[in-house]
């Protein structure tokens, strides 16, 4: 082709190609590509499907585990429990569709997510949700996150998968870019098999299942590796339209041809709809697929191929079956309600042949497609420690000088700290009836039928420790989930990760990217824990602005039974109360950009320390007498108890001597720094001597970390030193109108 | 005699309610919407929750159609008990076999919390023992409301089985279960399957399979 004609530029622009892949194209063609291919390539190669920006930092991460069974490679990983129960889980984004079509873009999210855990033979047993949303005040917020939350809710309700725990945050660098990632957990009981989307059979029928192919979301993948300008609006057509009723009907067919051992190879049709899954079941399984996309249940019948290679239309999937299981097959989708298509075989020569009506579109060998796209060596720096200040000086400006009462109240009413109950009273919870921890818990708990044990979910990654330090702030998005399960006894067993960041072609960009998974690694490595599924999301950059990077994190993990689990809230007056911590690192806590002078953080943290850490506060939290614990968090200390009086109204004394072993820097300010890593933990006054001959036990294992007395529960008020007395229903009454002072039309 | 549970498509509490009568020493039994049954063969009937037929139209709608409400209808006419929980209520109303309706709830969103309830009037077979219980709730459409001198029969009668103690949804006259005239026919929008055990959150669900 010319390269200098305006058809090769329009070219290369409609189908987001630059010239150097094109040159690729051609070499591994040893020909110019032909229009279908320019859209296979174009498919496939984006950044969503190939991976080719962050591919060489991916292989490094810690994914070794004797528990592992699946990882990276399948739609999702699949971890062994021991007791023949297995799990598959993944975190994955929907950031570009939720801004520009919330309620759509937020559904098909849960929708995706939900498909790569069933299509492995895993029936879905609880969703996590992952938000990050721009200020209150900005444009559209209101109504995005609105949108998203109906659309979550208005799926995942129907499907009937419960939505047991979530994050949400705030913060301006979201205003022009949402992030909306969904998580989803799925379990294989005894005797149940994982189904992989490998291939195989020479002679094997390629079918169809699910909804017809419309013209939604042509081009979505490519769309998705993107930044916005200022006609995303004009975006729209690129986004697909969910229905949850149609997916529900998938789930419970496709659970049971697999349970009839009806299917041979099973992938669903994601980004890039037909393409990506024929592509890869072709090229995993090394066979060939001869495909008649005119067999296609079509929506719309003036569709051409390319738009049928491209779509985007949800609740498809893809499945290899034996010819004399067909019938069987099919006759089980049909009492769903279902079509099951034939649309194609498995040939022996290793390419994918594409026909429409009567007419060879192309055959190509699928790992042109799938293994040689392009791997780009983005430029990056290796980032020093940031924001370092050698000693604290960060001052409640905002609240108007020293007041701990008034200061506490602007954090319980803050976005950022009020009540999320408006989002979480739309999901349901329990349908499953398994759940035995909610949204109101710290971590969500599912109790596993068959062995009766506790799996434990919970989201991470914290935005204004990233902000922070990139590589603390991946270190993070793994410590603090682990610490709050350890809190409650789980053993962290996998963490899936969806790493948001903003325009990788920028050096910045690449730099904190590879800090953030440096420092999640470490964390990882320590608590054996691997990362075995996720996604990344790039070009989350809205007219030039990059988001904060958000390598958001979902960690399972494992506890004996749900019984004697610690609350995360004061049960009762006259417990004792712990701080257990790790000295070492402190920030000034979540508001310190509206307080003080811009991000600042004295210390350093090592992942291996924080790891041992973490194994020590799993230990204790199983001590005798212990009946609540809490990370302390963003807004500290004094935020962390108000929340412990709520819903009991216990609250608590603390005293100024244990207050002191805490923040020996004692002053209102020292009520509200972070400290990376801190939690209370109740103990019944009677066990005291156990509880702390406990801490003894384990404390070898982290020799840094410090256990003090710092005060005792009381029934109705929080009092915390000289600084602050307050009323457990003044605490309760600022928390839960916070969000009705942001959201006015929202309550 | 077994106890039969009625299955949508798009019915999502199946499950959990199969459980629950497990749980409870009865003998469950899956009806497929599709096919009629021997009306005769159970000793009672669950309509479990969901979103049969993805809520189109209007929730339960399509479902009180189906060819197993036919055998429904027959079990109730023949005074087999029969307990419909969320959707299942949704269904028995637009099938007519329970008075009233239920809309689209006030404030027009989704409602997933705990309620406390009290027991109007007993219910021969299910939760004989009435009194209070507190169940979770989980619903988008689930406002009952009737007229003024149907709720009014609905008093005389004694057909009010439960009322909320906070109303979540604006229900008419804090109604959140009612019964037929016969009272063999029950329903409720709470969900007692999911209140079974002490660490779902509570255990007033269990008279309901008992």
């Amino acid at each position: 082709m010319n390269k200098t004609s305006a058809e090769f530029k329009s070219k290369l622009k409609t189908y987001r190609l630059n010239e150097g892949e094109y040159d690729m194209i051609c070499g591994l063609l040893k020909r110019d590509p032909n229009n279908i291919e320019w859209a296979l390539f174009s498919a496939l190669w984006s950044e969503h499907c190939s991976y080719k920006s962050s591919k060489v930092h991916l292989k490094k991460l810690f994914n070794k585990s004797s528990r592992v069974l699946e990882s990276f490679g399948e739609n999702a990983g699949v971890v062994d429990l021991g007791d023949g129960e297995r799990i598959a889980f993944k975190i994955e984004s929907h950031n570009h569709p939720s801004y520009i079509e919330p309620y759509q873009g937020a559904a098909t999210g849960v929708g995706g997510i939900l498909r790569d855990i069933f299509t492995m033979g895993a029936r879905p047993i609880a969703l996590a949700d992952y938000l990050c949303f721009g200020q209150p005040s900005a444009h559209r917020m209101t109504s995005i996150v609105d949108g998203v939350v109906r659309g979550i809710g208005g799926y995942g309700n129907c499907v009937g998968v419960p939505t047991i725990t979530g994050q949400t945050e705030f913060d301006k660098s979201y205003d022009g870019n949402v992030l909306c990632n969904a998580m989803a957990v799925g379990l294989f009981r005894p005797g149940e098999k994982v189904f992989l989307s490998k291939a195989k059979g020479v002679g094997n029928w390629v079918v169809y299942v699910g909804a017809k192919t419309g013209r939604d979301g042509v081009h979505g993948a490519s769309m998705a590796s993107e930044s916005f300008g200022a006609d995303s609006a004009a975006k729209r057509p690129t986004i697909q339209i969910g229905d949850p009723f149609f997916e529900k009907l998938l789930i419970e067919s496709c659970l049971e041809v697999m349970k009839q051992d009806l299917v041979v190879a099973i992938q669903d049709m994601g980004a890039a709809g037909l393409t990506s899954s024929s592509f890869e079941m072709s090229s995993k399984g090394g066979v060939g697929f001869k495909i008649h996309l005119d067999q296609v249940p079509l929506r719309d019948s003036s569709m051409t191929p390319e738009d049928v290679l491209l779509s985007e239309s949800q609740e498809r999937m893809l499945l290899i079956c034996e010819p004399s299981k067909f019938e069987a097959l099919s006759a089980v989708f049909q009492k769903w309600g279902l079509d099951a298509a034939r649309i194609g075989e498995v040939t022996e020569k290793k390419t994918v042949e594409l026909h429409w009506k009567g007419e060879k579109l192309t055959e190509i060998d699928p790992d042109l497609l799938v293994e040689n796209a392009p791997q780009y060596q983005r430029p990056f720096k290796v980032l020093p420690p940031q924001n370092r200040v050698a000693r604290r000086e960060w001052t409640s400006k905002r609240a108007g000088g020293a007041n701990a009462a008034k200061c506490l109240d602007l954090c319980l009413r803050d976005v950022r700290g009020t009540s999320r109950k408006f989002i979480y009273r739309q999901y349901d919870s329990r349908v499953g009836a398994a759940t035995a921890r909610d949204t109101s818990d710290s971590v969500g708990v599912v109790r596993l039928k068959d062995s009766g044990r506790a799996l434990g979910v919970v989201l991470g990654c914290r935005p204004h420790i990233m902000r922070l330090d990139a590589r603390i702030g991946g270190l993070d998005a793994i410590a603090y989930p682990a610490l709050e399960l350890a809190l409650k006894g789980f053993e962290t067993l996998a963490v899936t990760d969806c790493l948001n960041f903003g325009n990788p072609e920028k050096e910045n960009v690449m730099s904190d990217f590879v800090a953030a998974l440096d420092g999640m690694n470490q964390v990882c490595a320590s608590l054996e824990a691997p990362i075995i599924s996720g996604n990344v999301s790039f070009y989350n950059e809205t007219m030039g602005k990059n988001i904060t990077p958000t390598p958001s994190t979902g960690l399972v993990g494992l506890r004996d039974s749900v019984e004697n689990m610690p609350e995360s809230f004061f049960t009762a007056p006259d417990q004792l109360v712990y701080v257990l911590r790790l000295p070492g690192f402190m920030t000034g806590g979540a508001d310190q950009e509206s307080w003080g002078t811009g991000p600042q953080a004295i210390g350093d943290l090592e992942g291996r320390v924080v790891g041992d850490f973490v194994r020590v506060a799993r230990r204790l939290s199983q001590a005798p007498g212990v009946r609540a614990t809490r990370a302390i968090g963003k807004f500290g200390l004094a935020y962390a108890l108000a929340r412990m009086t709520m819903p009991s109204d216990i609250g608590a004394v603390i005293d100024t001597e244990g207050l002191k072993m805490m923040r020996p820097e004692l002053d209102e300010t020292a009520l509200f720094e972070e400290h990376l890593y801190e939690a209370f933990i109740a103990v019944d006054a009677s066990r005291a001597v156990d509880f702390e001959d406990a801490f003894s036990a384990v404390r070898q294992a982290s020799p840094t970390a410090e256990l003090h007395r710092v005060g005792r529960t009381v029934q109705g008020s929080l009092e915390i030193g000289a600084f602050l007395k307050v009323d457990s229903a003044q605490l309760k009454e600022s928390y839960n109108s916070g969000w009705s002072q942001n959201f006015e039309s929202l309550a | 005699m077994s106890v039969g549970v009625l299955r949508f498509p798009g019915t999502n509490c199946d499950r959990d309610v199969f459980e629950a009568l497990e749980g409870a020493g009865r003998k469950p039994e899956w009806l497929w919407h599709a096919d009629q049954f021997d009306s005769r063969k159970h000793e009672a009937l669950f309509l479990p929750g969901g979103f049969s037929y993805g809520d189109y139209l209007r929730s339960g709608a399509l479902a009180a159609r189906a060819p197993a409400m036919k055998s429904v209808r027959e079990a109730a006419e023949r005074g087999v008990p029969v307990l419909g929980i969320c959707n299942g209520f949704q269904i028995l109303c637009e099938a007519g076999l329970l008075p009233g309706a239920l809309v689209r709830n006030r404030g027009l969103r989704f409602i997933d919390d705990w309620v406390s309830l009290r027991s109007v009037n007993k219910h021969a077979q299910f939760a004989r023992a009435g009194g209070s219980a507190r169940l979770p709730i989980a619903h988008a459409d689930g406002r009952f409301v009737v007229s003024d001198d149907e709720l009014k029969k609905l008093q005389d009668r004694g057909q009010i089985w439960w009322q909320y103690e906070s109303n979540p949804n604006g229900a008419a006259h804090d109604i959140a279960g009612v019964m037929n005239e016969k009272k063999n026919v029950a329903a409720l929008m709470p969900h007692p399957e999911r209140a079974m055990h002490a660490w779902m959150g509570g255990t007033d669900g269990v008279g309901f399979f008992e």
